[in-house]
């Protein structure tokens, strides 16, 4: 059947030839029964069998009787030679031709039941594989994408790695800045409290000397004062307070 | 000293973090953070140090000459600027890390070329359903491995 099929597409048969003969085709054109036409590797295959009548015939040995002998053509010659068969007993009729005929039936009626069944399990089973592959496909696909994403943007991102060297720069060249600085104001700082101390010193001795000179005035004057005098100074002052008390 | 007080460059922080790899966020902070504080620091610093009032002491010191002297040898001093050894190790880094980036570059060109023809190959494919066996090996030659290793069908280690 399949060889049949394939005489009938034509295609396959061809296109095996041409892979197993890799000479042109051009160059041996009566080494090929079916000159069709040239056909590029990615062929579908066939799905779908030949047609067929009566459930066992094929379809093209009627098309080949019915040029020469018409629509009946086919059913007479069938019909004559299994008659002619059977006159002539080069078929005999016995007890396995029974048993071939139940056998037929049997299997015919099986195929019939639970053929489309089997076929749809079958054909869900290829579909779940064929989805399967495809979406695997299409995963590594976008994994793939994805990795040549990711190398370039890891290319974008190097390409930025002056940032940080000038980041880096940046900093070492504030820290000296903020260094200097600080030794600037150190310096100033230090000749500002020599100074300081300096005027500091100078306002300590006025105000020692000042301290000095008030207290040692102060006890020459009490040194200064006699006992007569002040006797006559509280006198004075108890006459001062009559006086007023009077008043 | 103002024209360097600002720095050579300033740095575009937002396009820096941008480019950042995710892995390495943290240190990046932290070198934001450092940089960020430097900078406060050197703002916060007054552009000149604080002139001395040198008439003020004059006036006020009663030791006659010090306060020449003291000004004299203040002008004398020169405040050395410190010393930069930071610089050239990091210019020698950066060095380093443009031969590795170089090469990083030409490896990644690579694999984006593998990638980019794998793609193509899964592209230019002839769709699943309309493959045979043969062509199915052809694709896939790991399968050809799996079948000298497991010469049995399906190919695979079904009792593991």
């Amino acid at each position: 059947m399949i060889s049949r099929l394939a005489l009938r597409n034509g295609s396959i048969l061809s296109a095996a030839v041409l892979r197993t003969a890799t000479p042109c085709v051009a160059a041996a054109p009566k080494l090929l029964f079916h000159t069709s036409q040239q056909q590029l590797m990615p062929k579908k295959l066939p799905e779908y069998g030949g047609q067929l009548r009566l459930g066992l015939v094929p379809e093209e040995w009627f098309k080949f009787f019915e040029k020469k002998t018409g629509v009946t053509g086919p059913y007479v010659f069938g019909g004559g030679l299994i008659m002619y068969l059977l006159n002539k007993e080069i078929y005999i009729m016995g007890p396995e031709t029974v048993h071939a005929f139940v056998a037929l039936t049997l299997l015919v009626y099986g195929i019939k039941k639970f053929g489309p069944g089997i076929a749809a399990w079958s054909d869900k089973k290829i579909q779940a594989q064929l989805d399967q592959a495809n979406t695997d496909k299409a995963e590594t696909m976008s994994v793939l994408s994805n990795a040549v994403e990711e190398e370039k943007k890891e290319q974008w991102r190097l390409e930025g790695r002056h940032y940080l060297f000038d980041a880096r720069k940046e900093n070492v060249a504030m820290q000296m800045e903020i260094e200097y600085q600080e030794r600037l104001n150190k310096v100033n700082e230090e000749v500002k409290k020599r100074l300081d101390y300096q005027v500091e010193l100078d306002n300590m001795h006025k105000r020692l000397e000042q301290s000095h000179m008030v207290r040692w005035i102060e006890q020459n004057v009490v040194k200064s004062i006699t006992p007569q005098q002040e006797k006559d100074i509280l006198n004075k002052c108890i006459s001062n307070l009559k006086t007023m008390s009077v008043a | 000293m103002a024209a360097r007080r600002v720095g050579q460059k300033a740095i575009d922080w937002a396009a820096f973090a941008e480019r950042v790899p995710p892995n390495q966020k943290s240190q990046f902070n932290a070198l934001k953070s450092k940089a960020d504080a430097l900078t406060s620091r050197l703002m916060s610093m007054p552009e000149q140090p604080k002139a001395i009032d040198w008439a003020h002491y004059k006036k006020a010191v009663p030791v006659a000459g010090l306060v020449d002297k003291f000004q004299k040898q203040f002008d004398e001093v020169k405040v050395p600027y410190p010393l930069d050894t930071a610089s050239a190790k990091i210019e020698q880094q950066s060095k380093e890390m443009d031969t590795m980036s170089a090469d990083f570059k030409k490896g990644s060109e690579q694999r984006i070329g593998q990638y980019e023809k794998e793609i193509l190959k899964f592209k230019t494919m002839i769709p699943f359903e309309e493959m045979t066996v043969e062509e199915q090996e052809e694709y896939f030659p790991q399968m050809e491995e799996r079948k000298k290793k497991y010469p049995w069908w399906p190919h695979y280690p079904v009792w593991e």
